[in-house]
């Protein structure tokens, strides 16, 4: 028999001394929720501003992949309960104190535009597709959709009941999409025993790193130029901006209590360092930025590979705060 | 002229190549390589997958032992990485950056991928038994006149200029 005294402190399996409650699920589900935030945004922000034509992709097919992505983010939060048949019940309850809450409610409710915004241009889109890219097979998928929906007449009156309201319906799906970005970094920061992720500056981080992958995306899908170029400026924006606030992150820390210095040490010396600096920063961020820099001075870069990046550096990045997060305490050290 | 523009003069790019081989020696302790990187993607993924089985054999529990230096953490890891942005950003500056299969017009790419394949495999199994590969036992190792470089490099160069004929019709 093994016996061991615990003179102080506690010892609670999987919360002390590191939580170990989330694993992969958590970090692909953060980085889909904010991936869909921006979508979402992009889409209904440039709708707004009249562009739903010019930029075609934007507005009308890069919103297919928007509903598809939320469910599996979902499947993955379901994946990731201990009593899976209990997932219902949060949508019974509402509290205004817990983040996930928030979440829930914001997942569940912008579900509805996001699935109304693309059937209401499924025209649109398969004329799009058929024009831009002949052989993709979705399109016969989406003939066969559009067919039947055409045939379900309450879906027809819906879809008309939205597309009277389409205005209103962007301007709360962008406060909804906002909503949920943040969230995806609200979520962590809400657990005030793990000191990285008690950090108010998570919120917006998640989010501008959500719209960043975003805008990578649709970089690399659309063959406007226009687009392309446009997409290209907003990434190197939203990507300074990010550096900013990982830089201020750390600032925070550095110049905090001993424990928020310890957890920053983690990632200056510590073990996330390497992986942190290397991965996040200088692939996912700081050398996407080159290589679009170079592009936009007319030196010939395929566009999939700083979107590529900044979409893996996107994923690396949910991956540590989870993991990091988890295994920063007060009792580290 | 074209070509001269878009590729670097051979003996240029090789003497920087000794240049940067110096720095390396200088800076890491250690010299340029490459399979060395790829083994320790492998021994690490091993030790994430089965950790009892790289703890146990002796070609990966060398690196897997010491829990302050995990085997990822190595210069040859980041160093080809470093090859790899380096190769891009060059590239881009001379605009032929693109995914590209290089074959003989007379075989189809499916061919070419699946030489490549074991050829690949079989350079690698071969980087193993001799202790390493054009990079990290040639180059580094004659850097430093260990005479196992300059057998490599002729057991290496040699043996292709030898197999070379039986497969020259995935080139001509």
């Amino acid at each position: 028999m093994r016996e061991e005294l615990y003179v102080s402190g506690r010892h609670l399996a999987h919360i002390d001394p590191h939580l170990e409650i989330w694993g992969a699920p958590i970090a692909i589900y953060l980085f889909i929720g904010g991936l869909a935030a921006g979508l979402i945004l992009f889409a209904n922000l440039f709708y707004l501003r009249g562009k739903a034509d010019e930029f075609a992709m934007t507005v009308k097919v890069s919103t297919l992949i928007t509903p598809i992505i939320i469910v599996i983010g979902l499947m993955l939060l379901i994946y990731d309960l201990h009593h899976k048949l209990y997932f219902w019940q949060l949508f019974l309850h509402f509290r205004i104190t817990s983040p996930m809450s928030w979440g829930a409610w914001t997942l569940s409710v912008i579900m509805i535009p996001a699935i109304f915004w693309p059937l209401m241009y499924l025209d649109d889109i398969i004329e799009y597709l058929k024009e831009r890219n002949p052989k993709c097979k979705i399109t016969g998928v989406l003939i066969w959709a559009n067919n039947i929906a055409k045939k379900i007449k309450i879906l027809q009156f819906l879809l008309d009941l939205a597309r009277k309201n389409q205005k209103m319906m962007a301007y709360i799906s962008i406060v909804l999409a906002t909503i949920l970005g943040v969230y995806t970094g609200i979520l962590l920061s809400a657990f005030n025993a793990r000191p990285l992720w008690n950090s108010a500056i998570l919120g917006p981080l998640f989010l501008t790193s959500g719209i960043s992958t975003a805008a990578a995306l649709l970089m690399w899908l659309t063959n406007n130029p226009k687009e392309r170029k446009l997409y290209s400026k907003i990434d190197l924006l939203l990507i300074s901006v990010e550096l900013f606030l990982i830089i201020h992150m750390f600032m925070g820390m550095v110049a905090g209590t001993q424990t928020q210095y310890d957890t920053a040490m983690m990632f200056l010396g510590g073990s996330y360092t390497v992986v942190f600096w290397i991965g996040v920063v200088a692939l996912g961020l700081v050398f996407p930025a080159f290589l679009e820099i170079l592009e936009l001075n007319h030196l010939k870069v395929p566009t999939w590979l700083p979107a590529l990046l900044v979409l893996v550096g996107g994923l690396i990045f949910r991956f540590i705060m989870v993991y990091a997060g988890q295994a920063s305490s007060y009792n580290l050290f | 002229m074209e070509r001269s523009k878009k590729y670097m003069n051979p003996y240029l790019a090789g003497m920087l190549i000794g240049v940067f081989m110096i720095a390396a020696y200088y800076f890491s302790g250690e010299g340029l390589g490459a399979s060395g990187a790829l083994k320790s993607v492998v021994v690490a993924t091993t030790d994430i997958v089965a950790h009892d089985y790289a703890t146990e054999h002796s070609y990966f529990s060398a690196r897997v032992s010491d829990p302050e230096n995990p085997p990822i953490k190595t210069w040859l890891v980041f160093e080809v990485l470093g090859v790899l942005v380096g190769a891009i950003i060059s590239a881009a500056f001379a605009g032929r950056i693109k995914l590209e299969t290089i074959k003989s017009p007379h075989i189809t790419n499916k061919t070419r991928l699946i030489a490549a394949g074991i050829g690949g495999l079989l350079f690698g199994i071969g980087s193993q038994l001799g202790r390493g590969c054009t990079s990290g036992m040639v180059m580094s190792g004659m850097g430093v006149l260990s005479l196992s470089g300059f057998i490599g490099l002729m057991a290496i160069f040699g043996g292709g200029y030898v197999l070379a004929y039986f497969f020259r019709k995935l080139w001509i």
